[in-house]
């Protein structure tokens, strides 16, 4: 594929004002196309000009899960968001196996929402590297070894996986229900603030005294790890 | 099918006593034919003989030597006894030498033990002896030897038949309780799979029994109209559910949008903020409301595969720890074995997962949760008990339904709706889970139905 980060983010979606709600939410960061139909949108993946697709599973006059399938079934990797009213159990899991590469339920906050796009735009540039480096932090991925400013940080493996995403993911907001999902797995919303609690223990043993957090605290949004920490 | 079950089957029972009335019928049968042929014959020897003997003591001598000598020419089979004696009790003509000692009265005697002469063998015979107007006695008899032949046949038949009769009459009882029964056993089973909400089961036709299967096809009619009520209930369901998510999920949007507009208007932020965390309060109630009709409805066993409880229990035990510690409780785990079941992992992992986070949210600091997961007489099962303000016995039975939370847990959060569907998973599963005292505390136990119940669901 030819995308580059100049191709705009296509978002499928008939509900005027959501649609116009993603738009501006989009519009620092990409170039956002509205296509009400999805046809556009299509025509866009089939020539290898979208960076991504935000398709609502329900459009008017359209199936929205029917078009990610027909894409995916010409070989068109472009990544998907799907985007749905409908939550059931099942529901996630179809939207997935028709080709999308994640699934928001509506409602969402949009921090959600442009944290995933972020998430799915970056995953273009997921590198294959075995030493992640962000600041003065540096991961071996082989030798599951963390080293920060000269310093050796022993983690537990729940925590090295934990790092691991944030490290992918620098100057990147990651929110909780992202980390649910992709760190433990978890397709259950937690009611406590467990999450929060592991990232609490992980930056007692990332930030010596005196050293800036490295993984901070967006108020309302999720965590972000700061590269220049 | 073990021996105990099969006496106690109503089928096999109704057989048994079929087979007995069937029995004594016959025999019963067999007695009329017995004592009426044999009696009534008797008796209406008596009579005749009565009769000839009356007529032959009041005709002449030659009369009489005419018609008796008549009577043993006739007689080939030699069963007839005539005799005439002098006053003196001599025998003038006939073939009993000595007189029987019978009285001579003219009525018919029945002797058991006759022998017409000292060496002969006995034998069952009528006698009538009746004076003449002489002085002389004139004596009739009869062997009743053919009597005695056909009580003998008669009671042969019997014998011979009786035993087969009442094999067969058992047999029969037997193989038709025992198809009757799994027959029944079937149908029952499929009944089993329906109440516990597959109601996309059906009865068995072909009973064998025509009016079962009536009453049977009557009852898959009433299944077929029930799936397509449910059906329909689904689709008004997710229909609702699109329907709502989609406006809660454009309000939501113009309620950031309005924030994001005006930063930095405080007369503003406050409001909406407000507004915003009620949208998601009310969200994360629909949402739960849902999601429990969604477990119940769709009954995902398809995406049931083998687990490890144990395992479960340990991985969620380690998600929970650094929570636990922070809030000063002490929790510990005991899952010693691996636990094998058939499930879905992420509705087992959420449901356990409630109740973790149930048992936390209630245990005040100081306080201790313990998560026992293991088998009870072969039963898997999961244990969450906690050192907190416990649960009122009134209201245990409660706890489950939908959004019920303890009258003295009402402060805090959402305490309703996770164990509500932590239940729903439970139910799906096979299990039940329950909540009891653990002095001080509550203790919930999520166990495995008895095998009979669960039987073919969860291996």
């Amino acid at each position: 594929m030819n995308e580059s980060k100049s191709a705009p983010v296509y978002v499928c979606e008939d509900e005027p004002e959501l649609a116009s709600a993603i738009q501006k939410a989009l519009s620092p960061r990409y170039q956002v196309v509205l296509s009400e139909t999805g046809a556009e949108a299509m025509r866009a993946a089939r020539a290898g000009q979208a960076l991504l697709l935000v398709m609502d599973r329900k459009l008017r006059g359209a199936d929205g899960l029917a078009l990610v399938e027909s894409l995916r079934a010409e070989g068109i990797r472009t990544p998907v968001l799907m985007m749905s009213a409908m939550g059931a159990v099942d529901d996630r899991v179809a939207g997935l196996q028709a080709g999308g590469d994640d699934y928001l339920v509506k409602p969402f906050a949009m921090v959600e929402f442009s944290a995933r796009i972020d998430a799915l735009v970056r995953r273009l540039s997921d590198s294959t590297e075995t030493v992640l480096n962000a600041g003065a932090l540096s991961m071996d991925l082989i030798a599951r070894k963390v080293r920060r400013r000269g310093r050796d940080i022993e983690l537990l493996p729940r925590e090295f996986k934990l790092l691991e995403y944030f490290m992918r993911r620098p100057g990147q907001v990651v929110t909780r229900q992202m980390l649910l999902q992709e760190v433990w797995n978890y397709r259950f919303q937690a009611q406590s603030n467990v999450v929060d609690v592991h990232i609490r223990n992980l930056r007692i043993k990332l930030d010596a005294p005196g050293e800036k957090k490295l993984i901070v605290n967006l108020r309302g949004e999720g965590f972000m790890l700061d590269a220049d920490a | 099918m073990r021996m105990r079950d099969l006496t106690r089957s109503t089928p096999l029972r109704l057989a048994g006593a079929f087979a007995l009335v069937f029995v004594l019928l016959t025999v019963g049968v067999f007695g009329f034919v017995y004592v009426a042929t044999t009696q009534a014959w008797i008796a209406e020897l008596r009579t005749v003989f009565a009769d000839e003997a009356e007529k032959a003591a009041s005709s002449d001598e030659d009369r009489l030597r005419r018609s008796l000598s008549l009577r043993l020419t006739r007689d080939f089979r030699r069963l007839n006894y005539v005799a005439l004696y002098d006053p003196e009790g001599a025998l003038v003509f006939g073939n009993l030498d000595r007189r029987p000692d019978i009285p001579v009265d003219g009525n018919a005697h029945l002797l058991e033990d006759f022998r017409a002469a000292p060496g002969s063998e006995p034998e069952p015979t009528l006698l009538v002896a009746r004076k003449r107007p002489d002085g002389g006695v004139v004596l009739l008899g009869r062997s009743l030897d053919q009597v005695v032949a056909l009580r003998r046949v008669l009671r042969q038949a019997l014998s011979f038949a009786i035993l087969p009769l009442a094999a067969f009459a058992l047999g029969a009882g037997f193989f038709f309780a025992r198809r009757m029964g799994a027959r029944i056993r079937e149908i029952d089973g499929a009944i089993g799979t329906i109440a516990q909400g597959d109601f996309r089961t059906r009865l068995p036709v072909r009973s064998g029994v025509e009016e079962l299967d009536g009453v049977i096809v009557s009852v898959n009619g009433m299944l077929d109209e029930i799936e397509r009520l449910l059906g329909q209930l689904a689709a008004v369901g997710d229909n609702i559910a699109h329907d709502l998510r989609t406006p809660i999920a454009n309000v939501r949007a113009l309620l950031e949008q309005a924030l994001a507009d005006a930063p930095r208007n405080e007369r503003l932020r406050h409001p909406v903020q407000a507004a915003l965390r009620q949208l998601d309060r009310a969200m994360t109630t629909i949402e739960a409301v849902l999601r429990i009709s969604s477990i119940e409805n769709e009954r995902r066993h398809s995406a049931f595969r083998p687990l490890d409880l144990a395992a479960l229990c340990t991985e969620i035990y380690e998600f929970f720890l650094p929570l636990a510690e922070a809030k000063g409780v002490a929790m510990s785990l005991v899952a010693p074995q691996p636990l094998h079941r058939q499930g879905d992992a992420d509705l087992m992992r959420e449901a356990i997962a409630n109740l973790i986070d149930n048992a936390l949210k209630f245990t005040p600091r100081g306080g201790a949760v313990r998560i026992e997961a293991g088998e009870r007489d072969g039963r898997a099962t999961i244990e969450v008990s906690d050192t907190g303000r416990g649960v009122p016995a009134a209201e245990a039975h409660d706890i489950f339904r939908r959004f019920a939370r303890a009258s003295n847990g009402a402060e805090l959060p959402g305490g309703g709706l996770g164990l509500s569907i932590a239940e729903t998973i439970a139910k799906l599963h096979h299990l039940e889970l329950h909540v009891s005292d653990n002095a001080p505390g509550a203790r919930f136990t999520l166990a495995e139905r008895s095998p009979e119940q669960s039987a073919g669901c969860i291996n």
